[in-house]
């Protein structure tokens, strides 16, 4: 680890991405993505790697399957109408068991919409974007620094799952510059024995999506499903924060948390007992981080219509004490903002004089 | 876009916690821009309630941001392109002539680092050296000292503190 600079989370999240070994990059230009793979396309030749610019994100996903299928690391990134193209690949690479990471610049949809912060793909992104029975890892980054920390965490996950991994960044993180700590250069152990590296002196690998029988191919479901069961339970990350008093947490991810965090200390500077929870996690969902907070009033903050309140209403015992508060089409909500929609919830539910 | 990355760059060199939040339309050249800076102490949210500072450039910025000032805190208006009144006055409002200091200097393009100036004298958190030192690795050149002297002058403008 070395020095910290002051770098855009694009910039953060392709060079930290390059220097974990992903030295494949395929994409399509979509803004506000587009720093990802412009950076790539600047640092592939000097590094002896691959950049691709395909023609649509159909091909560029599907490139990235060719080449996770050797086991080398291999990445898109787009936003929410190149995932949509790419959502066939996706479950493809679930289906054949191919680890790679997918990265959605998240944009104000449906349909062209615009080009800043937005969370609107919370459903395409861990409902399942393309078709079958399938789950893919979700990480939702919440600083330029997370943005470095996740390509390599991503990668990581993919392999050990032989599964897609999706990086949700959004136009409004993706933009901004922070100060942020890089990693060390680190190569990849890519001799796995599952991938297609040419057959010599061994048995083939058949990578394949597709069944001899019904019966075949419910018996690989099910041991795909063992799997999903098992990422379920294993690789559910959040951060809580003075949760333990509060009677009211706020929950919100990505770029919304980072606006709930400040709301949430404006609050607790008014003796105000509320707290938030962070999935970071956006599938597998942090259930455990509502362990001992189930009784508790919930407040889901998010840049879309209220995409994850039923991901809450799941975790928590009485649905009726989730509420909502959200912007759309790009609109951001200020930490006062969201900190008035706060207090409103608690002079409704809680005793307190203080407000 | 360029003043804010200087000012976050410089404040972020000194172990500041920094977020530079820019907004820009879809357009390849042209159209309006804006950005966001937080210095801080501690990780904040880099979308700001009220501002302390606030420079706008145009009219139309003058609308959009006026409310956007904390109360008793300042406004910087580059009185070059801006006619209108500000309405509040519950904030220090500073006017500067930014695009005409800067064609009297025969460099209408350094307008911004006039701004820049300007605004300095308004920021505890990064001093006028640090900032005109900066400009070194900013520019290349004779320009250089072209808006070293653009942000000299601009800072000269405001009397203040």
């Amino acid at each position: 680890m070395g020095e910290k600079i002051f770098i855009q989370g694009n910039v953060a999240l392709a060079e930290s991405a390059i220097r974990c070994g992903c030295k494949y990059y395929f994409g399509y230009p979509i803004t506000p993505a587009s720093e990802i793979l412009e950076y790539y396309a600047a640092k592939m030749p000097e590094e002896n790697g691959v950049f691709i610019q395909a023609e649509t994100e159909v091909s560029a996903s599907n490139m990235v399957a060719g080449v996770a299928a050797t086991g080398k690391r291999a990445m898109m990134a787009t936003s929410g109408p190149g995932i949509s193209l790419g959502a066939e690949a996706i479950s493809y690479m679930c289906s054949a068991q191919l680890p790679a990471v997918l990265v959605n610049v998240m944009r104000p949809g449906p349909g062209d919409g615009d080009i800043v912060a937005c969370q609107g793909d919370y459903f395409q992104a861990v409902k399942g974007a393309g078709h079958g029975d399938y789950n893919n890892i979700v990480l939702a980054p919440y600083s330029v620094q997370e943005m470095v920390d996740f390509a390599p965490l991503a990668f990581e996950l993919a392999d050990k799952y032989r599964n897609p991994v999706l990086i949700l960044s959004d136009g409004g993180l993706a933009k901004v510059m922070e100060s942020a700590e890089l990693p060390d250069r680190t190569t990849p152990d890519s001799n796995f024995d599952w991938a297609l590296t040419g057959a010599r002196n061994r048995k083939a690998n058949v990578i394949t999506t597709c069944a001899k029988s019904p019966k075949q191919w419910e018996g690989y479901n099910l041991i795909l499903q063992e799997k999903f069961a098992e990422m379920k339970d294993a690789e559910q990350r959040w951060e809580s924060y003075e949760t333990e008093d509060a009677g009211l947490i706020i929950v919100a991810f990505g770029i919304t948390a980072r606006i709930a965090f400040s709301a949430v200390r404006i609050a607790r500077e008014n003796n105000m007992k509320v707290g938030m929870i962070r999935p970071i996690t956006l599938w597998p969902f942090p259930e455990k981080a509502f362990k001992g907070n189930e009784d508790k009033y919930f407040l889901v903050s998010e840049l879309n219509a209220g995409q994850m309140v039923e991901d809450v209403k799941l975790s928590v015992n009485d649905k009726r004490k989730v509420s909502f508060y959200g912007r759309l089409g790009g609109m951001t909500p200020t930490p006062k903002e969201l900190y008035n929609e706060i207090c409103n919830l608690y002079e409704k539910h809680m005793t307190c004089t203080n407000v | 876009m360029l003043i804010g990355k200087i000012l976050g760059t410089v404040a972020a060199g000194k172990g500041y916690k920094v977020t530079f939040a820019p907004t820009y339309g879809q357009e390849k050249r042209g159209g309006r821009t804006s950005c966001q800076i937080v210095i801080s102490d501690s990780m904040d949210s880099p979308v700001i309630s009220e501002a302390d500072v606030i420079l706008v450039m145009d009219e139309k910025s003058l609308d959009d941001f006026e409310n956007s000032v904390k109360k008793g805190a300042y406004l910087v208006v580059n009185s070059s392109m801006i006619k209108k009144e500000v309405q509040r006055q519950d904030i220090n409002v500073i006017k500067a002539p930014m695009n005409d200091i800067a064609e009297d200097m025969s460099n209408p393009k350094s307008a911004n680092i006039v701004a820049l100036g300007t605004v300095l004298k308004l920021i505890d958190s990064v001093s006028y050296d640090e900032i005109s030192r900066h400009l070194e690795d900013t520019f290349k050149g004779s320009a250089v000292e072209a808006n070293k002297e653009a942000l000299q002058l601009g800072y000269d403008f405001v009397k203040v503190k």
